[in-house]
């Protein structure tokens, strides 16, 4: 465990450089930052000024060695826009899109779960037929006309439930959070179903396949022939085998709901990190666009430590550290 | 089914309280969002928006960019070098502190030397040599040349209250300790992608506003912004996209505000140079003389576009066709220059003359993310000059942040661009725009094809130099008159912008595109 560990982390130091570089002089190679920031009405003198108070003057290596020694040296950079760190911006609007990805991936598991064992140990059936079809509008239909409509239908049409923005915080156990408050609730359930959508219909899927595969192997006939309950059969020792791609694909949907929320989140106008990448790239905000994909590697590199510790608590055949 | 009548009551019902608890209080829905609370950190309009209803300026302007006194009530030159400013008596900062012309002073350096401002104010002071107080209401400057417009360019910094602002950071602003200003509305609290709060002012020097309390929400996404108008989410939405304006107008409790803003879309022509990178003859290859540089050659492009087919079908209406800078109200406009006329005969005949009988080959370029129809319009812009016997090798749309980036390093041929007008008189933009570039007196810096007309810099020396404001204006227009003969630019169009609210609102349609609180109120 340990050497798997020190592997991982000199891997991950690796990785980190070479984004850091990739990202660096990709983002310096669209556009000018100077001509998106610059009030069009600018006097040449003010233009000068401005480039130069940003660095832009410099030329390309001179910028990326003072990035990499201020990253060394724990500072990522100060937004363009902003004029603030731009690791603060980020951790700032963290919270609001792990709240939203975390409820999105409850909502996923607790619906999708039960729904694919339910197809999958019935095959062909017309419950079947019915959760495969209804899953398949939830891989097809495009993530943004789903927002839309849930907007149209909730919101416009019935009235029931906020369309925009987060609702009212609330403390418990010092954590600040939306979930605490009855407002923050109902302004989360739109944005959490449109997101979860996607990953509901794979985890359908894949629990239904997973357990298809299982049902027939020898070990299900042997704890059937023991005389164990149909009950304890699927829930403790089909389950357990079905977890293992589970885990394997929720780790990295995890990964990319965090990163990538962007759409959701710029329909339902959610403070989270997507809106700030996209609104970021748009604005050719680099500090902030290197900073946040620096943030993104880490935390993929994270989960992907954490999903292959799991592995190995939930398949005991999987040992770590030993693939050397 | 009884049940189902039960909970829709119970909805209406709520809806109904809810809105009766609210009627004080406006939510605005907007697409822009602030970077800084700080209101001298960017002169941009998406910060210009909360600054404004926070804080104030000297002057200000109204709905069609007329100058207006605020913060001074009058001005006057004594010599051409010397100003004298009175300020506003029993103005009161949030935090009760009064009004003096030491703040003045301080906010006016200020201005200056703020951190890594991407749009600093310092354009707008540096015509200032010395401040003086000469009591705690008058101001005496001297200006280190004579500058008529010099209310128009200081007049525009925000006043902040030099006790609160000396030595605060952005972050001071951000949380509000420091954003303490003279405005209609005192600032609550900001939570950046999401809202931002403020409450009225009650001890505010002019007219008294409708709500007690006001939320902005930013929602950017357009059909997210109209979604939350119709389901009541918000009061009042801005940068309403054209083609929802019929829906939202056909909508009971719904109502647009409208006006023809000051943006002109354009058409840049490489017009400079003795060789242009997109510009070919018709068989594709490189044309060794520009066609671009003859006048005859512009002015036929010109009359190949047929402006009002463009705002209607691509603009759904939302757009005035434009054949100089600045629209009919805001001083400097020449109401005897109108835009160009679809002419195609015309426009063959001189491209005849011009020795392009047959046409020669071009790529438009434009944005595609950057306002309403950019992309299309150019699209529109290519058939009609395939039309004319043009040879259209391309018409190439790119994001906005990639596009600036070659439009500004002269990569292009013809390219679309946009220039809002925020300033009471068309100075500022021909100066930018159509002035010959020149560093040194500050002239041409968004002139991206570097067009240079000498008569025109001179007239517009004259004009700029003159104390007489009506003199001055009439100078302008003469300057418009002579410069747009000469085709610099093709104006396209003006494009009008559009707010939307519950019908008991009202909403001041403004040229400069405000989105702020202050020019809402109730219906009456």
């Amino acid at each position: 465990m340990t050497v798997f560990v020190i592997r991982r982390f000199m891997q991950s130091i690796a990785v980190l450089a070479v984004t850091a570089v990739i990202v660096f002089i990709g983002i310096y190679a669209i556009g000018d930052p100077a001509e998106m920031l610059i009030a069009p009405d600018a006097s040449p003198a003010e233009r000068a000024q401005v480039i130069a108070s940003l660095g832009l003057d410099k030329p390309l290596w001179e910028q990326f060695f003072t990035f990499v020694w201020n990253a060394l040296h724990g500072d990522l950079g100060r937004s363009f826009v902003f004029n603030r760190p731009s690791i603060s911006l980020i951790f700032e609007r963290l919270p609001a899109t792990l709240e939203l990805t975390l409820v999105g991936l409850f909502i996923a598991l607790v619906i999708g779960i039960p729904l694919g064992l339910l197809s999958g140990l019935k095959p062909n059936s017309a419950t079947d037929e019915v959760i495969m079809t209804g899953s398949i509008f939830g891989f097809s239909l495009p993530s943004f006309w789903q927002g839309m409509m849930l907007i149209m239908i909730f919101s416009v049409w019935l009235g029931w439930l906020p369309s925009t923005g987060r609702g009212q915080m609330g403390e418990f156990l010092g954590i600040h959070s939306s979930l605490f408050t009855l407002d923050g609730l109902t302004h989360l359930i739109l944005p959490a179903i449109n997101l979860s959508l996607f990953k509901l219909s794979l985890v359908i899927r894949l629990t239904r396949t997973g357990v298809r595969e299982t049902m027939p192997l020898d070990f299900v006939k042997f704890a059937r022939a023991k005389g164990l309950s149909e009950r304890r059969i699927v829930f403790v020792h089909v389950f357990k085998n079905i977890l293992i791609p589970l885990i394997t694909v929720i780790g990295l949907e995890l990964g990319s709901m965090l990163a990538f929320a962007v759409v959701t989140e710029t329909i339902f106008a959610w403070p989270g990190i997507g809106k700030l990448l996209i609104d970021s790239i748009m604005r050719l905000d680099r500090p902030v666009v290197v900073a946040y994909l620096l943030v993104i590697v880490s935390l993929f590199i994270f989960i992907n430590f954490v999903v292959d510790v799991l592995y190995s608590l939930v398949d005991p055949r999987v040992r770590l550290g030993e693939a050397s | 089914m009884k049940s189902m009548k039960f909970l829709l009551a119970g909805v209406a019902a709520t809806v109904f309280t809810m809105g009766a608890a609210q009627a004080a209080d406006l939510t605005i829905g907007s697409a822009t969002e602030p970077s800084a609370i700080d209101p001298q950190f960017s002169r941009t309009g998406n910060n210009q928006n909360i600054a404004q209803s926070v804080f104030d300026r000297l002057v200000q302007t109204d709905a069609a960019i007329n100058m207006e006194p605020a913060l001074a009530v009058s001005w006057a030159n004594t010599d051409p070098l010397t100003w004298q400013v009175k300020l506003r008596n029993g103005v009161k900062f949030h935090d009760g502190n009064p009004l003096t012309a030491e703040d003045v002073i301080f906010s006016l350096t200020r201005a200056k030397d703020i951190p890594n401002s991407p749009a600093p104010f310092s354009g707008n002071v540096a015509a200032i040599d010395s401040m003086k107080v000469i009591d705690n209401l008058t101001i005496e400057f001297k200006t280190k040349k004579p500058t008529p417009d010099f209310m128009e360019q200081i007049g525009f910094v925000y006043i902040v209250e030099k006790k609160v602002a000396e030595g605060a950071k952005i972050e001071d602003f951000n949380s509000g300790k420091a954003a303490i200003g003279t405005g209609a509305y005192k600032f609550k609290s900001w939570t950046p992608g999401d809202n931002l709060q403020l409450a009225r002012n009650d001890a505010f020097w002019g007219k008294k506003q409708d709500f007690d309390n006001v939320t902005i929400k930013f929602i950017s996404n357009d059909a997210s912004r109209v979604a939350a108008l119709r389901s009541g989410a918000v009061d009042l939405i801005d940068a309403v996209p054209p083609g929802d304006v019929k829906t939202i107008q056909g909508i009971s409790g719904l109502k647009v505000f409208s006006t023809a803003s000051s943006r002109l879309i354009y058409l840049a022509l490489d017009s400079a140079r003795d060789k242009s990178p997109f510009v070919t003859d018709k068989d594709g290859k490189p044309l060794e003389k520009n066609p671009l540089k003859d006048v005859k050659v512009r002015t036929a492009l010109s009359e190949l576009i047929n402006r009002q087919l463009i705002i209607d079908r691509i603009l759904d209406g939302s757009a005035e066709a434009a054949g100089q800078l600045v629209p009919n109200g805001v001083a400097g406009n020449d109401p005897s220059i109108k835009a160009v006329a679809f002419n195609a005969d015309d426009a063959k005949k001189l491209l005849a003359e011009a020795g392009y009988k047959d046409g020669f080959g071009i790529t438009i370029h434009t944005s595609n993310d950057r306002f309403p129809g950019d992309a299309e319009v150019a699209q529109a812009l290519g058939q009609m000059f395939a039309r004319g016997g043009l040879k259209v090798n391309g018409v190439v749309a790119q994001p906005y942040n990639v596009y600036t980036k070659g439009a500004s390093a002269g990569e292009f041929s013809a390219f679309i661009f946009s220039l809002g007008n925020s300033t009471p008189t068309s100075a500022t933009g021909l100066r930018n725009l159509l002035m010959s570039v020149n560093k040194d007196a500050g002239a041409g810096s968004f002139n991206r094809t570097k067009y240079s007309n000498p008569a025109f810099d001179q007239a517009m020396q004259t004009a700029t130099a003159e104390f007489d404001a009506k003199k001055r204006i009439e100078l302008l227009q003469k300057a418009t008159n002579m410069v747009f003969a000469d085709v610099p630019v093709i104006p396209l169009y003006w494009q009008k912008v559009h707010w939307a609210g519950k019908a008991n609102l009202t909403y001041v349609a403004n040229m400069t595109e405000d989105t702020t609180p202050v020019l809402a109120g109730t219906a009456k």
